[in-house]
């Protein structure tokens, strides 16, 4: 099964970096956040007598660049039927559930590879300089890109109408990011509002991304859940979301439909 | 014989009656060979609708089997049901000795499915594309490289490889898909309405292609579409309408059982002259200004015609008759009763 799982990634990776446009702005979003909205809330903090607030969002930023990147390249399985690669993989010889895992396993790889990027380009800048743990980044951006990546198929194939990006956009990126601590510490919220970051699976990613890079800074900045938990709730989180996307696409009802979508958009 | 004409031997031409008898018929010889295709009874149900009704098929290896019908007459739901893309919700059918309800891999694997819009990513060159359908099949590089090199001679684009497939004419595309189809050396390939949307000189190439590679590679083709005069290169052909196959035999069967002649008589009041006619000649079908009748009489003589005809008659034609006959009468002849 990996020679097609392997072909499915190469092309969306040979599309990815066909791409330079895309790529581009996908890296200049966060360094845009980190010196707008980082500069200017640090500016406002320092009188409060807090001082790293630009480098308390680079975790949150390396987690938006894979919800962007591997959730809209899973989102992209949409845009597959138009392409007519949907028609060759419905036709491929293995169950249709493995369509899902390689499109899940070809945008995670996206996202990571962009966050790759990012990362290197903040090592550059020396935001990446002290007391960061490689392997627990390297984890943790892992782990993350593979629960934005499971959303993104679970919404791509639970929705008929999501052709719409600004409806994907302002109902699920934006509020998966703004409620996820990536631009404020869980801890210090309102109940409610702390109580949609606990539930949103993204949180525990950035809190995962942020023990690599801000273990050692002192709350209130610092991680607010534990490593144990925050992988636990990632990988259980992401497989559940990949398992119901591969197992809603393999049912009759939702297959069949696309079938004969790609057979015939007019008639019959 | 009243109410019921039946013209020739072996199509129906009136009720609904005429047709079970065809139904009931026993299956034609078709040799000692394997069949490639076989549907009993095959269904496929909506909560308010039938899409396919009980469909038997047998298709020998190697053969070029057509189906025809018109758009909503099923042919789609009987290929995607064929290629394990749809699960029947009634009878069964093997394709390539798998049965598509318990193995719909097996059978994807042994399949060569082209739909009717291209199943190829237009961002990506004629290699680029061939190479990604092969390594969905699992194929290793080398031997797929050599498969790769042979479709492109045999469908004329080896000058096309490095070449993005948006950039490919129309034709060209779809001979890719085809090739892409038959990428894997399957034994049986699904054309769904392959010509729709080319060229005379295209459709003509792609049924050469067709020929080409049943000769170089028994495989067996199963193709629909509503073009006649290209179901005259299938071995057989079977007629699809409202889901269910009203009538199958070889193209040449078809038409010989409508009968000797098709007299064609135009005039400004079709059905006038239908009636006055039916006397003479039989039951006539209306197609716009013409009527046709089907004419039985190898003797049969113009002449004989003309003492029947008055001054409605615009024109008229005698001539043999073809597989678009053998539609209008299949298709519009129960149409006209029902209605």
């Amino acid at each position: 099964m990996w020679r097609p799982i392997w072909a499915i990634i190469r092309r969306e990776l040979r599309w990815t970096l066909r791409q330079r446009g895309r790529l581009i702005s996908a890296l200049v979003r966060p360094l845009l956040w980190l010196f707008t909205v980082g500069v200017g809330v640090q500016a406002m903090l320092q009188g409060a007598g807090v001082s790293q607030y630009r480098s308390f969002i680079v975790p949150g930023l390396l987690a938006m660049v894979l919800l962007f990147g591997a959730m809209l390249a899973s989102l992209s399985m949409v845009y597959d039927k138009e392409s007519g690669v949907m028609r060759m993989l419905i036709a491929a010889p293995f169950a249709h559930g493995w369509i899902v895992f390689a499109r899940w396993m070809s945008a995670a790889v996206v996202g990571l590879i962009q966050a790759f990027m990012l990362s290197l380009v903040l090592a550059t800048l020396g935001y990446l300089a002290h007391d960061v743990s490689l392997l627990l980044l390297l984890v943790g951006l892992v782990t993350t890109s593979m629960l934005c990546a499971s959303i993104g198929v679970l919404i791509a194939v639970s929705s008929r109408a999501l052709d719409n990006f600004a409806v994907v956009m302002n109902f699920v990126i934006f509020p998966v990011f703004f409620l996820s601590g990536a631009l404020y510490p869980v801890n210090h919220l309102p109940a409610w509002l702390k109580l949609l970051a606990a539930v949103n699976p993204f949180s525990y990613g950035v809190d995962l991304l942020k023990h690599a890079t801000l273990a050692h800074v002192r709350s209130p900045l610092g991680p607010d859940f534990s490593v144990a938990r925050d992988l636990l709730v990632v990988s259980v989180a992401s497989g559940a979301a990949l398992l119901a996307s591969v197992i809603r696409f393999s049912q009759d009802s939702v297959f069949e439909p696309l079938a004969r979508w790609l057979s015939d958009g007019r008639a019959e | 014989m009243v109410g019921s004409a039946r013209i020739g031997t072996g199509i129906p031409v009136a009720g609904p009656k005429a047709v079970e008898r065809q139904m009931l018929e026993p299956w034609p010889e078709v040799g000692s060979g394997p069949f490639a295709v076989v549907a009993e009874n095959l269904s496929k149900r909506y909560a308010n609708i039938v899409a396919v009704d009980r469909i038997n098929l047998r298709i020998p290896e190697g053969q070029i089997f057509g189906l025809i019908g018109p758009n909503g007459s099923g042919k789609t739901t009987t290929i995607h049901m064929l290629a394990g893309l749809m699960r029947p919700t009634g009878g069964v059918a093997k394709v390539a000795g798998y049965d598509v309800h318990k193995q719909p891999v097996a059978v994807r694997r042994n399949i060569g499915l082209v739909f009717q819009e291209p199943a190829l990513d237009r961002n990506l060159t004629v290699q680029e594309n061939l190479e990604f359908a092969g390594a969905l099949h699992k194929m290793a590089p080398r031997l797929l490289n050599e498969r790769i090199s042979e479709l492109l001679r045999l469908f004329g684009l080896e000058n096309h490889r490095d070449v993005t497939v948006g950039k490919l004419s129309g034709g060209m595309r779809r001979a890719l898909d085809v090739a892409r189809g038959v990428l894997h050396r399957p034994r049986v390939l699904f054309l769904d309405e392959p010509t729709v949307g080319l060229d005379p000189t295209n459709r003509e190439s792609l049924w050469q292609f067709l020929q080409r590679l049943r000769q170089e590679e028994n495989i067996t083709v199963l193709v629909t579409t509503h073009y006649l005069e290209e179901a005259k290169a299938c071995d057989r052909v079977a007629f699809l309408k409202r889901g269910r196959v009203i009538c199958q035999g070889t193209p040449g069967e078809l038409v010989a059982s409508l009968g000797s002649y098709v007299l064609e008589v135009e005039g400004a009041h079709p059905e006038t002259i239908a009636k006055h006619l039916e006397s003479c000649f039989g039951r006539g079908l209306t197609i716009g200004t013409k009527v046709l009748f089907a004419i039985n009489d190898e003797n049969f003589t113009l002449d004989q015609a003309a003492r029947q005809l008055n001054r409605d008659v615009q024109a008229t034609h005698l001539r043999r008759p073809n597989l678009q006959d053998v539609y209008w009468w299949l298709i519009h002849g129960y149409a006209d009763k029902e209605s």
